[in-house]
């Protein structure tokens, strides 16, 4: 991982640092553009943004493997992070008026891949590890002054994954997937036997912690990584299990403010598809309507979020990201697909790059 | 002159590695004309390799049940020193099997019942120096054993029972408790050994479902996932005999933690990383799923049999204790040569043969975040 940082500053980071004409006409003319990070098919990494018509608008090269994509509420910026445990994250103009900014994770912290703008869009927090002492933090960073890093508070929990902010602007909620890993042993996970998910309310002025809400204690192996906040302000959760392969527990739910947390039941033929593993989760720009994933079980579905039942199952190959458009979402695949789910007016088509794990919307 | 030899390895491989560093599509046509077919690659990998590998595992802990049990009622130096032969058994057979952790070996904690790593903080040797010294009477029954931390009921306890601080004790009647303590890991690995054949072997279990795929099965479906699940053994199992046995104690510019390593106690870190290459090895070849690919991605297989013998003739190389072999500078150039060799036959399997044969191991699906 180390040498990773030396890399980087060996070799800068490239470049979208102006578009040519055909893609600013793309871009200009796109009634939607997504961002992903993506690996090449000559293996290298790096994000791309698409227009929904298929058009690629612009690419950055990234040193090793990205995660997932943020923008500011503007539009004005993007971040890439690094997928955990990477040490990088790269803020760059989406219309390519402005160079690429790399930051490099602080001494003895790395990134976890995920991250959310204040509504301002002036700060961005971050989740990363406090390897050391096995417990996640969260970066502030100060979009006003070059990104410098003014501070951090803790996740109150080990391995942080994604974070959000709720609808008040202020409260952040993070899920702190449970599992400790320490760059010295590369991903692998640590403490599978006494793992501790849970998912926690932040005040993102102090930095206190409002609530933290946990499942059964029969469900600790369940680590919670994805969310996505619905038109009622519940926060929806994916999880990954890791315990025994035979198991087979809910792997969605919801938790709110109130401090309720809730698995939802999905008929069991489905559950079983879904292969113990939840990649994304999103919900549609009405609120209405969860999407979920599961690049493994090669699935995406809809779910009612009032009646919490299954609407559309879609079987996608390698298929992960998932992006909100109207009703409906955007899904991506490693395999290079983007297409349109429940609504969505975005046609099927294949690119000569594999989409990564998650699909942001450039507002 | 070892340097040397190290340098000409790692010239040899760069070009092959920069071949390499290109993705191949997955080749559609190519699966209309295989020597091997899919389904055949998994009955091999089944019934040639994993169902044999589990049953010597188990073999093996029997004997070391039998060898401990002897030095319990008769200890002497000669008895110590057959149950530490019968220890290395253990080691090098559990180390032919630890990366198939699917299905049976993934119950129970098995896994970190059987071998409890990595352990960054120590938990195993502290949890069991702390029951030594207590004479926990608790821990001389593996149904007692069963009941306690994971971390002590395994090959990292039981190296240390035999091996570790006030080990000499076992060739006399001093060191009757503790020899207890050991005998209930042994019996506790073979009871485990027990249920992992047993699991392996069970007409209507993961073996026939791995072997012969089908869409009403909950865990393979279809032969690309019962692939998948190959693949995906070998490339994960690369990636974790580099993170989780070599970097950690080759450290980072010359700072070696030696104690870091695998069964640095017994002197058996190599013999464990090799076994585990071997294991994988053997998948590899003998399951001939590198034959099951298209005309064009034919040249993988020598390729991977290339690069595994670089493995080889890096460990062949580290004969030092690794405290030593850690900190001289023919030998950590053998290991650092042998983290490069996991990198590529991780990329090797989790990119280049998942592509030859249209799999997703490498990339988001088994792989995720």
């Amino acid at each position: 991982m180390w040498q990773r940082r030396a890399f980087l500053r060996a070799a800068g980071v490239g470049f979208v640092a102006s578009l040519l004409p055909a893609q600013t006409e793309a871009l200009e003319r796109a009634d939607m553009v997504v961002a992903s990070a993506i690996r090449t098919g000559t293996g290298h990494y790096g994000a791309a943004l698409v227009s929904e018509r298929g058009e690629v608008v612009s690419k950055l090269v990234l040193p090793d493997r990205g995660h997932d994509i943020v923008f500011a509420p503007d539009g004005g910026r993007g971040v890439v992070f690094a997928r955990q445990p990477g040490t990088f994250a790269v803020v760059f103009d989406p219309a390519g008026n402005a160079a690429p900014l790399t930051l490099t994770s602080a001494a003895g912290r790395h990134f976890y891949g995920h991250g959310v703008f204040s509504p301002d869009g002036r700060l961005l927090y971050a989740t990363e590890s406090d390897f050391e002492a096995a417990k996640g933090v969260i970066g502030v960073y100060d979009g006003t002054s070059n990104y410098r890093r003014i501070g951090e508070f803790p996740t109150y929990g080990t391995g942080p994954h994604e974070l959000l902010l709720m609808g008040d602007g202020k409260t952040l909620v993070i899920a702190n997937g449970g599992i400790e890993t320490h760059p010295d042993y590369g991903r692998a996970e640590l403490n599978l036997e006494s793992m501790d998910p849970s998912i926690v309310f932040v005040d993102t002025e102090s930095g206190s912690l409002i609530g933290q809400v946990r499942l059964d204690a029969g469900l600790r192996q369940l680590s919670i990584r994805h969310m996505a906040i619905d038109g009622r302000q519940r926060v929806w959760f994916g999880c990954q299990y890791k315990g025994d392969q035979t198991d087979q527990p809910q792997l969605i739910g919801y938790a709110t403010l109130d401090g309720v947390i809730e698995l939802v039941e999905l008929p069991g033929d489905l559950l079983s598809d879904l292969r113990n593993y939840i990649g994304s989760v999103a919900v549609s720009t009405d609120g209405g309507m969860i999407g979920i994933s599961s690049p493994v079980g090669n699935l995406a579905v809809t779910i009612d979020a009032a009646s919490r039942k299954p609407a559309v199952i879609k079987s996608i190959r390698n298929g992960c990201g998932l992006a909100p458009q109207g009703t409906g979402f955007v899904a991506s695949s490693g395999n290079g697909e983007l297409l349109g789910l429940a609504g969505s007016k975005v046609a099927d088509q294949t690119f000569d790059f594999g989409f990564d794990n998650h699909l942001a919307v450039l507002a | 002159m070892r340097l040397i030899l190290a340098l000409i390895l790692l010239a040899m491989a760069a070009p092959v590695m920069a071949q390499e560093g290109k993705l191949l599509p997955p080749n559609a046509e190519a699966a209309k004309y295989p020597l091997v077919t899919r389904s055949s690659v998994l009955e091999r990998a089944v019934d040639q390799v994993i169902r044999p590998a589990f049953q010597n595992f188990k073999d093996k802990a029997d004997a070391l049940t039998v060898a401990v049990d002897g030095l319990c009622a008769a200890p002497s130096t000669p008895n110590l020193d057959g149950a530490k032969l019968a220890f290395a058994d253990v080691v090098d057979a559990y180390s032919r099997v630890e990366f198939f952790k699917i299905g049976p070996l993934g119950q129970d904690n098995r896994a970190e019942r059987i071998f409890f790593w990595p352990d960054r903080k120590g938990i195993g040797l502290r949890q069991v120096q702390q029951l030594l010294a207590e004479h926990d009477a608790a821990a001389t029954t593996p149904e007692g054993l069963a009941s306690k931390s994971v971390a002590v009921q395994g090959l990292g306890a039981l190296e240390y029972a035999l091996y570790g601080t006030g080990s000499d004790a076992l060739n006399d009647n001093d060191g009757s408790f503790r020899c207890q303590f050991g005998l209930a890991i042994a019996k506790n690995m073979a009871g485990i050994g027990a249920d992992l054949v047993a699991d392996w072997m069970a007409p209507d279990g993961i073996a026939s479902h791995l072997m012969a795929p089908r869409e009403d099965y909950a865990d393979y479906r279809t032969e690309i996932e019962a692939l998948e699940e190959l693949v995906g053994i070998m490339s994960h199992g690369m990636e974790a005999i580099r993170d989780t046995r070599l970097l950690p104690f080759i450290g980072r510019e010359g700072s070696a933690k030696p104690k870091l390593a695998p069964f640095w106690r017994s002197g058996l870190t190599m013999a464990a990383v090799q076994a585990n290459i071997e294991g994988l090895q053997k998948l590899f070849d003998q399951s001939q799923i590198a034959d099951a690919v298209g005309p064009t991605d034919m040249g993988l297989k020598a390729s991977t049999e290339f690069e595994f013998s670089n493995a080889f003739r890096a460990t062949d190389l580290v004969t030092s204790p690794i405290d030593e072999a850690a900190t001289t500078p023919k030998q950590l150039s053998a290991l650092n040569y042998l983290v490069i060799v996991t990198q590529s036959l991780q990329t090797l399997f989790g990119e280049q043969l998942s592509a030859a044969l249209s799999l997703s191991v490498g990339f988001s699906a088994l792989d995720g975040d």
